[in-house]
């Protein structure tokens, strides 16, 4: 009796073991699914945050929901694979015999073990593998206490740690913090001639500011109906990719950090250098001193804009003598403030236009930027201001000037100048469309620089 | 008391006796065999399993001289047939004979053939006919042999050897399948490498032949022969490892519509199907299993593992697959095929 409980005993612990060793490859399982799930999904949001860096709405979005589709489909596949891959007992037995060379040993004692007929060689049998205990040792035969997936994690945590210097490289341009007192609203004059008015881009935040003569307001209200047109007769996938783009921007600048930023309102001042019909005397009544511009198209908007003191001048009184018409789109409203804007009295009048009262703000704020709002302030009288508080870094600096070739000077029947194209590199603290820093002009030089002005 | 009987009450010998007297009998084989150390351990395996061997094997490889002296080693009777075209049944089992008594009387009485010992050569079975051939399928199958209407035993062990010659096939008639299926094992005997010939060469032309010292007394040679196959029986088998013997002689089985049954094999072999009429009958199986015992045995254990099993795949089942003429005409013989049956088989085992 005390024999045949001794040998239970040694069954007991041959038993005791497997279940060790099954507890450990368990666990290891356990690992590599929750190591493997964590690796696709800290490795997808690493190289999602870095396409919202790097590449364009569409692109973007396409990446992401590619990334997307590949974690699940990971997740899944790994909770497959894992589950499959379950340790029973029957399993953690060969796997043992395999590991320690038993032999089927193992496997056949837990077969058996419950079996009620039993045969003359089992006795030795379990003898046999308890004499071998220590080759089938849990530690011993799974020695590994963490899963090789955890390999596939460090992996893709570095990816992603790598991804966020990454992306604020790709992405520096965009994402540099605008300084302070630089940070004016962005315009932009462009010809209504020249310009290429389609539906609005979903990308952009619709909300520009369009500063013009009203009959260049009408026929941009003109060209906007026709564009409007167009759009409406568009194909639904273009719409659908349109929405695509918008939905990813959107949430290309949440990841970017850059969504207050780019919804800063555009003003936009338009030009007609080729006007059709002759414009309304009222017109010119509104710019008093549309005469002589500084514009060599001569186009009227330009002009306009030119006297009037364009919205961010360094002109304090222009903008109250004569508030710039400003209107936003659609263009039935445009053709509203076109019809205001013919009249004289208001015109003339101090009519406190949002736009306007931004003017004056610009005007009066010494921290104003420069560029484009001291460009058209060619006055002797209002050349110098205070200068910018921002340290310019050096002494000079240079302006990006892309120049198309003209003849506009040569005489006829000569072969035609065509000078070379060239790009200059901008100043290491210069990044396009930045407008210029109002630097400090010594009281000597004043005199000098107005009497270059005055010629 | 008979001797069937006296070696059922024997007691069980041990795991190590077995291994020592397998070994030791082995050892005195190979003072006359040289070489071919594979055939006699396979030869020894079919003995201890209770199974018959074919053996295969071109002329001069020394067919003949390892059976003769496998039945010296144990000590055992030991009878040689002759197969021949006009060898009768009769010539093989024995016959009834009409003899006179001492008083005069004249009555029929039996008169055995040499089917009746322990250990039988029939030597190149196939020149013999097909009605001859068949009259060791009894004797193999159940130790017995039935003469006009009387069943006379035979006495444990009994194992049956038979040689086949592979050439000089004129003339001959190829064993029918289900005899073949009777042969527990086929033994391949191939041609002897240099070195060896070269021992065989001096070991035979010598003044003096190697003897062989009988393992056995002759009193209980029967009685621990019969012991040793009980063990054998013993050797215990996990289920997963009778599945693993079935799946592979399912495996050898290719799909054909002409044989009835589960023809859905969970592993499928691409040779198989291409190259084999009809696979393995469920005897492959249990060839496999006891085959198998005797290795286990052998190792010291009381298990079968799955090497064991694969480690006799060849000997079970390669004269229980039967090959189509597509085989023939690529030269595909069916080692072959049970060597790619194994790989699949062990290959679904990971």
């Amino acid at each position: 009796m005390p024999e045949t409980r001794r040998d239970e005993q040694k069954l007991w612990l041959i038993l005791f073991q497997i279940k060790g060793v099954r507890s450990r490859l368990n666990f290891l399982a356990l690992q590599r699914w929750v190591f493997a799930g964590l690796a696709l999904l800290i490795g997808g949001i690493g190289l999602t945050f870095f396409a919202a860096a790097t590449f364009g709405p569409l692109t973007f979005l396409a990446i992401a929901i590619f990334m997307l589709i590949v974690a699940v489909l990971g997740i899944i596949r790994e909770t497959i694979v894992v589950r499959a891959r379950r340790i029973t007992p029957a399993r953690a037995a060969a796997f043992a015999d395999t590991r320690a060379q038993l032999k089927g040993r193992l496997t056949t004692v837990l077969a058996l073990n419950a079996t009620p007929r039993r045969s003359p060689l089992w006795a030795y049998l379990v003898e046999d593998t308890y004499g071998r205990r220590e080759e089938f040792e849990p530690r011993r035969v799974a020695p590994r206490l963490l899963s090789r997936a955890l390999y596939p994690l460090l992996a893709a945590v570095l990816l992603a740690a790598l991804s966020v210097p990454a992306a604020r490289f790709a992405s520096a341009p965009r994402r540099r913090p605008a300084r302070p007192g630089l940070d004016g609203p962005s315009q932009v004059t462009a010809d209504i001639g020249n310009l290429d008015i389609r539906p609005a881009d979903p990308a952009l935040q619709p909300n520009a500011e369009i500063y013009a003569d009203p009959a260049t307001l009408r026929k941009l209200a003109d060209k906007l109906a026709a564009a409007e047109k167009a759009d409406r007769d568009r194909r639904p996938l273009s719409k659908l990719v349109d929405k695509a783009r918008k939905f990813a921007d959107a949430f290309q600048d949440k990841l970017n950090g850059l969504g207050p930023a780019r919804s800063r309102p555009t003003q936009m001042r338009l030009t007609d250098r080729n006007p059709g019909p002759p414009t309304p005397p009222g017109n010119n009544d509104n710019s008093p001193n549309s005469g002589p511009t500084g514009n060599s198209g001569g186009g009227s908007g330009l002009a306009a804009n030119s006297h009037r003191g364009a919205p961010g001048t360094a002109q304090p009184g222009a903008a109250q003598n004569s508030p710039p018409p400003m209107t936003s789109l659609p263009p039935q409203q445009a053709d509203e403030l076109a019809n205001k804007q013919s009249s004289p009295a208001p015109a003339t009048g101090s009519d406190q236009t949002p736009a306007g009262d931004q003017n004056q703000a610009n005007a009066g704020d010494p921290n104003a930027g420069g560029g484009s709002s001291h460009g058209t302030g060619s006055d002797p009288a209002n050349l110098f201001g205070p200068a910018s508080p921002l340290p310019l870094g050096s002494d000079s600096f240079k302006i990006a000037i892309e120049a198309d070739p003209s003849d506009e000077s040569t005489a006829p029947g000569s072969p035609t100048y065509v000078p070379p194209r060239i790009r200059v590199p901008l100043n290491p603290d210069q990044f396009p469309d930045q407008p210029l820093a109002r630097a400090a002009v010594p009281a000597a030089d004043q005199n000098t620089i107005k009497r270059v002005f005055q010629r | 008391m008979n001797e069937a009987q006296s070696t059922a009450v024997a007691e069980l010998p041990t795991i190590a006796d077995f291994a020592r007297t397998f070994r030791r009998i082995q050892a005195e084989i190979h003072k006359v065999i040289i070489g071919h150390e594979q055939a006699v351990e396979e030869l020894l395996s079919a003995l201890f399993a209770g199974g018959h061997v074919l053996i295969e094997g071109v002329p001069g490889t020394g067919k003949t001289t390892l059976v003769k002296t496998l039945g010296l080693a144990l000590n055992l009777s030991f009878n040689r047939i002759q197969f021949t075209v006009d060898l009768m049944p009769a010539d093989i089992t024995g016959t009834r004979v009409i003899l006179t008594s001492v008083e005069g009387r004249r009555e029929f009485s039996f008169q055995s053939g040499p089917i009746f010992c322990h250990i039988l050569l029939g030597d190149e079975i196939n020149r013999a006919t097909p009605k001859t051939q068949s009259a060791l399928l009894e004797a193999m199958a159940e130790l017995q042999v039935t003469v006009s209407g009387t069943t006379y035993p035979l006495a444990p062990p009994y194992f049956v050897m038979a040689t086949l010659n592979p050439i000089e096939m004129e003339g001959t008639y190829p064993l029918p399948e289900a005899q073949l299926d009777r042969f527990l094992f086929k033994v391949r005997l191939g041609y002897p490498g240099e070195a060896e010939l070269v021992r065989i060469i001096g070991s035979t032309t010598g003044p003096e032949e190697a003897g062989v010292e009988p393992v056995f007394e002759p009193h209980e040679a029967a009685l621990r022969i019969e012991g040793l196959k009980r063990l054998v029986r013993e050797v215990i088998v996990a289920p997963p490892i009778e599945q693993y013997a079935a799946r592979m002689v399912r495996a050898t089985q290719p799909a054909n519509s002409r044989v009835l049954g589960d023809m859905h094999a969970p592993i499928v072999v691409d040779e198989v199907n291409r190259y084999v009429s009809f696979g393995a009958s469920p005897r492959g199986a249990l060839a496999l299993i006891l085959g198998a015992k005797v290795g286990a045995l052998l190792d010291g254990r009381a298990n079968i593992a799955y090497d064991d099993i694969d480690k006799v795949a060849a000997a079970s089942l390669d004269h229980r697959i039967m090959l189509n003429y597509a085989a023939h005409t690529d030269n595909i013989d069916a080692a072959q095929i049970v060597q790619q049956v194994v790989k699949a088989v062990r290959a679904s085992r990971a």
